[in-house]
Order: C-alpha cells, then sequence, then structure tokens
C-alpha cells in the first residue's frame, strides 16, 4: 500500500480523497494555488505545495509542478481527483514513466476514450448498441449530410474532444444541417482545439443513464448499478440519483453486463464510469466512457456501502478487488444536489465571501464540501462548492430526507442553486420518477418569477 | 513543506494571501499592471496622510510591484533616517506599530520568489562556491541560485539590481511556488 499519496485537485474532491487516503494509514501531500491557500483541504493534508497562481493552466494544470511537488514530497502516488489533469492521457503517461503511481486508468484507456469517436468504433466492433451516428470524424458538410440521412433527424452534432456537455448542437432539419456543421467546427476548434466532429441520433425526451465500474489490474470488473443523471442544464448535471426510476432489476442487469464488455473492450483498470442513453422504450446505447472517479459516485457508495476512492487506491496499489459481482448489494435509494454558487434563476456565478455556512445533518445526509463560515468563493475555478447527498430506505425517504436537508443547509453572503434544488424536489413530474434530460429546461422555462 | 501557518481559531478569518506582498520573477508570467494607480489611489492617499499626520520627511511603500517614495521638501520634524525603521517617534502605540508594520513589510525591498517547485541550492554543483552570499551586489539578470525540478536545473535570475541583504530559503530543502527566496536591496545608497 502507499505510503504517501499527492492529491492533484482542490475542494470537495481533493477533501474527498484526503480522507480516504487517511483511513487508509496514507500520508497525504495537498497541492494549491495561491488562492487556495487557506482551503480546508490544504489544513487537513499533513503536507502542502503551493503549485501556482490562480489560474489552473499555471498551477492545478501545471504538470512540472505537480510532478516536482511529488518528487521533492516523495509522494508514491498521484490522484488527479475529476476534471484537471484527470484525463489527460500525457500527464498519466508522465507519471508511469517518472514511477509515480496515477490513481486511475491507463494512459492508454484515457486516449482510447477520451476520444469520443473513436471509442465509439471500438464499442461498435464489440456489438454494444451506440447511438446511431456518423462513422468516426466528420471532414466535410457533404459527410456530415451522407451521415445524417443515414441517422434520421433530428440528428445532434458534438466535439470529438470534447466532454462535459461543451460544444453540442441539435439539428432539427436538414436544411440546417451546413450551417450548424460549419458552426460546430468552429466552436469545437476554439473550445477544445480541434474541429474534429461527429453527429448522433438526437432522442427527444432520453434519460441518462450511467454505470458505474470498477476493475482491477487483474482485469477482474464488477458494475455498481446505475445512476440516473437526468436533471441536467445545458448539459450540466444538477441532481442525480440512483437507483434509476426507469430502470427494473433486468435493465439493469443488461446494463450493466453491458458496462463490463465496453470496459473491458478497452482493457480498462480502475474507475470507470460508462454513460448511457435510454430511450423511451428502454433501449439503451452506448454514449461514452468517463475515465475517472465522476463527481456524483457518492450517491453509488450510499447504496452499495463500499467507498469508491479507496477502492481506486487499493486498486491502483495493485490488490485485487476484494468482492465478486454477485457480492455487490444495491439497498436502498440516494440523491445528491450540486450546490453551486450561482445565481439560482440567472446561473451566473456569485463568487464572494460566505459569512454563515451550516452545513444539514442528521440521518441520511451526507454533506461533502470545503466550505465554512467565513470561506473565500473564488472565482478562478467550477461553481460547484458542496455535494448534498442523501439516502433512504426508499426513493421516498431519501426525496424527504433531501427536502429537509436542503431547508436546514445555511450558505448566506453569496447566492447558491439550493432555491433551485428545493423546486426541483417539490415538483410533481420530479416526484413521481417521471423525468428526462429536457425535464429542467423545461422547468426553468415555465417558471414566473 | 512543513506547515508554517500559525493555528487558526473557529470563525477567525485567516488574511487572504492575496494580501501578502509577493514581488515578481524574471521567470514567472508577466502580470499586466495597468490600472495600479486606480487601484492605490486610495492607498496613496493615505499614505499622503500618513506623511502629513506625523511630520515625516519620507515615506516609501511597495506591494506587488507597485512602489512609491513620497517626499516632502520642508517637513520639520523627522530626520530621513526614520523612513525605514520607526516611522513613529512620539505617535500613539496603536499607530506605532501600524507604522512599523508597514515599514517590516516593505522598506523598499524587493522579494525574489520560486516561480516553480522544486529544490532551492545556493550554488552550481555541491562543491562550488553559492552563487551570491548576503551583502553582494547583483546586477539584473544575475543568476542567484537553482531550483532543480525533475532533474532539470532552473537558474533563478534577479529581477533588479542591489544588494542582497538576507538568503530567506535553505540550501537542499524543497521549495514551492511563491516562497520566498532572496530580499534584495535595490535602493542606490546600499
Amino acid at each position: 500500500m502507499f505510503k504517501k499519496v499527492l492529491i492533484a485537485n482542490r475542494g470537495e474532491i481533493a477533501l474527498r480523497v484526503i480522507r480516504a487516503c487517511k483511513e487508509l494509514g496514507i500520508a497525504t501531500v495537498a497541492i494549491h494555488s495561491d488562492v487556495d491557500a487557506n482551503s480546508l483541504h490544504v489544513r487537513l493534508a499533513d503536507e502542502h505545495v503551493c503549485v501556482g497562481p490562480a489560474e489552473d493552466g499555471l498551477s492545478y494544470r501545471n504538470i512540472p509542478n505537480v510532478l516536482s511537488a511529488a518528487e521533492v514530497t516523495g509522494a508514491e502516488a498521484i490522484h488527479p481527483g475529476y476534471g484537471f489533469l484527470s484525463e489527460n492521457a500525457h500527464f498519466a503517461e508522465v507519471c508511469e514513466s517518472i514511477g509515480v503511481k496515477f490513481i486511475g486508468p491507463t494512459s492508454e484507456n484515457i486516449a482510447a476514450l477520451g476520444d469520443k469517436a473513436r471509442a465509439r468504433e471500438i464499442m461498435i466492433r464489440r456489438n454494444i448498441p451506440v447511438l446511431p451516428g456518423s462513422p468516426g470524424e466528420l471532414h466535410s458538410e457533404g459527410d456530415a449530410l451522407e451521415a445524417a440521412r443515414k441517422i434520421g433527424f433530428p440528428v445532434i452534432i458534438k466535439a470529438t474532444a470534447g466532454g462535459g456537455g461543451r460544444g453540442m448542437r441539435v439539428v432539427n432539419k436538414e436544411d440546417e444541417l451546413v450551417r450548424a456543421f460549419q458552426a460546430a467546427q468552429t466552436e469545437a476548434k476554439s473550445t477544445f482545439g480541434n474541429e474534429a466532429v461527429y453527429l448522433e441520433r438526437y432522442f427527444i425526451e432520453p434519460r441518462h443513464i450511467e454505470v458505474q465500474v470498477l476493475a482491477d489490474e487483474r482485469g477482474r470488473t464488477v458494475y455498481l448499478g446505475e445512476r440516473d443523471c437526468s436533471i441536467q442544464r445545458r448539459y450540466q448535471k444538477l441532481v442525480e440519483e440512483t437507483p434509476s426510476p426507469a430502470v427494473d432489476e433486468k435493465l439493469r442487469r443488461e446494463m450493466g453486463r453491458v458496462a463490463v464488455e465496453a470496459i473491458k473492450a478497452v482493457h480498462y483498470r480502475n474507475a470507470g464510469t460508462v454513460e448511457f442513453l435510454l430511450d423511451k422504450d428502454q433501449n439503451f446505447f452506448f454514449m461514452e466512457v468517463n475515465a475517472r472517479i465522476q463527481v456524483e459516485h457518492p450517491i453509488t457508495e450510499m447504496i452499495t456501502g463500499i467507498d469508491l476512492i479507496k477502492e481506486q487506491i487499493r486498486i491502483a496499489a495493485g490488490m485485487p478487488l476484494a468482492f465478486r459481482q454477485q457480492d455487490i448489494k444495491l439497498t436502498g435509494h440516494s440523491f445528491e444536489c450540486r450546490i453551486n454558487a450561482e445565481d439560482p434563476e440567472k446561473f451566473t456565478p456569485c463568487p464572494g465571501m460566505i459569512t454563515r455556512y451550516r452545513p444539514p445533518g442528521g440521518i441520511g445526509v451526507r454533506v461533502d464540501s470545503v466550505m465554512e463560515s467565513h470561506s473565500m468563493v473564488v472565482p478562478h475555478y467550477d461553481s460547484m462548492i458542496a455535494k448534498l447527498i442523501t439516502y433512504g430506505q426508499n426513493r421516498e425517504e431519501s426525496m424527504a430526507r433531501m427536502r429537509r436537508a436542503l431547508d436546514e443547509f445555511v450558505i448566506e453572503g453569496i447566492k447558491t442553486t439550493i432555491p433551485l434544488h428545493r423546486r426541483i424536489f417539490v415538483d410533481s413530474e420530479f416526484t413521481k420518477g417521471r423525468v428526462s434530460t429536457t425535464f429542467l429546461d423545461r422547468l426553468l422555462a415555465n417558471h414566473t418569477s | 513543506m512543513k506547515k508554517v501557518k500559525r493555528p487558526v481559531r473557529a470563525g477567525e478569518t485567516r488574511p487572504s494571501s492575496v494580501e501578502e506582498p509577493i514581488a515578481s520573477n524574471r521567470a514567472r508570467l508577466a502580470k499586466d499592471d495597468t490600472g495600479l494607480m486606480g487601484e492605490h489611489s486610495q492607498s496613496i492617499q493615505s499614505f499622503i496622510d500618513l506623511l502629513k499626520q506625523h511630520n515625516l520627511a519620507e515615506l516609501e511603500f511597495e506591494r506587488e510591484g507597485f512602489r512609491i517614495r513620497l517626499k516632502r521638501e520642508s517637513a520639520a520634524g523627522l530626520p530621513l533616517a526614520a523612513k525605514s525603521d520607526n516611522m513613529a517617534g512620539g505617535v500613539s502605540p496603536q499607530t506605532d506599530s501600524q507604522a512599523a508594520a508597514v515599514s517590516e513589510q516593505t522598506n523598499g525591498m524587493v522579494t525574489i520568489t520560486s516561480p516553480i517547485v522544486g529544490t532551492f541550492y545556493r550554488s552550481p554543483s555541491p562543491d562550488a562556491d553559492p552563487y551570491v552570499e548576503e551583502g553582494d551586489v547583483v546586477k539584473k539578470g544575475q543568476v542567484l541560485c537553482i531550483v532543480e525540478a525533475m532533474k532539470l536545473m532552473n537558474e533563478i535570475e534577479s529581477e533588479v539590481v542591489g544588494r542582497v541583504v538576507k538568503i530567506l530559503a535553505e540550501s537542499t530543502k524543497p521549495v514551492e511556488y511563491g516562497q520566498p527566496l532572496f530580499l534584495i536591496d535595490p535602493s542606490p545608497a546600499s
């Protein structure tokens, strides 16, 4: 087992990893930018290294400084969290070459799955149901038109190098395609530095269902249930739940089996998530693999009792998985709300000083956050400041706990999305479990302020 | 990186790191320093008030690449020598500590900080002499030390002409981004 791990991230996920390391008896090194010097994750780590100024390209994504911090502290492994360097194949490769263990998949895994078009091709070859889409990258408007006609409208144009819901465009009719294709290429080039785009069929009221997987270094692979992440605003997730109200036991087993096959196709190691689209007729289609631990991993932990970060560390340390598929039991129901420092109606970021912070508590409530009273929410990073997770014996209890917890949660001094979460959890369609990825955009459009 | 922060009591605000003076270093990316005068115009007025209030002849202040020196022509009161150290002389204890704090922090000195994470070395090799000693006068662009990162030796250069007043880091020990390495007195009389 590692003696010392460096956490190449900040905020709640850095704290999450530090907690797991502490429980495993592993010494921790926190890195931080100069504006994060007083962050809770820095104070709780055994050692800390400032790696640069606020701008993340110069600090959290500054590979030389991050690696140098591992070197001078003698860290044996690096946990990259999510975002930042977590899906940077080059970073994973450099870690491997200097003998520092990257806690996550291999650099080949990341490279193979990071190219979304290439990942689709790999899955198609394995007869894994894939969203009807264009074969590989589209090079011309002519290619795009031909592909769209085969797939059938409506279609969505996506950036090959994209992710996180950025660089996407829906096209409803053939006569809109060429203009949309050109615009998507330009946007992809400026956002991701790569103008390659591909096409998929666009579903009207789909659900976003993702399956958590773990694979040890011997290739033993398990799935740990699914997560329903349909509550999204502009492709950014806001609420997640497990199990999904739309997935029964039979479908769960089938999706789990396919998810395991998908990651075995690339000899995947460590934790990952296979994303599917579920249509109204219970057909599911592979979308992409997220080759990292995800923001919403806690809800899976709540219903399985398995500490996913500890499993990541154990796998990276070469230990075999301590459980088989049949040992994994899913019990109860869990929700997560992503609390962002944003205006709950305009969604503009609201950085500033949190004058009072009191998180909720009680049975079945978990809060993952580094915020405290007098914390400064800085403008340089992602606006998520806390994850509020609830657990209950069933969906009703879990929802009731979330409503209670949202009422108890005090965050003063800045605006947060808590009011929006409150609205979601009393919405009649949501409470009946009848949602799709269009739910939140519709809820927001209907709201009269 | 041992922990050097003082413990913070619950509810207490630790001074923001943004307020600590960090002098820029040649090897770092250039900062956009337009608008500093606007930013500091309130401070400038405070300094002028301080100058008048305590009948000072001269006052100097530096922060984040911005430096100001105020001098009164026919100042009745304290001699020039008072500028660096105790500017107070006959004022209330509160203002005394304030003035002392300002001069302690700045004094017209330039702090060279590390632009990277690595190991600090005062000499190019274990047997060689250190690049600089305290008291040495250095030129702009002169190599002061090495910070080694991932087997690469990065030469850290002085941004100013001046005298090395204090060496702030220990040779062969790790340093982090922004860690103070050298205190240099750039004033011509030094």
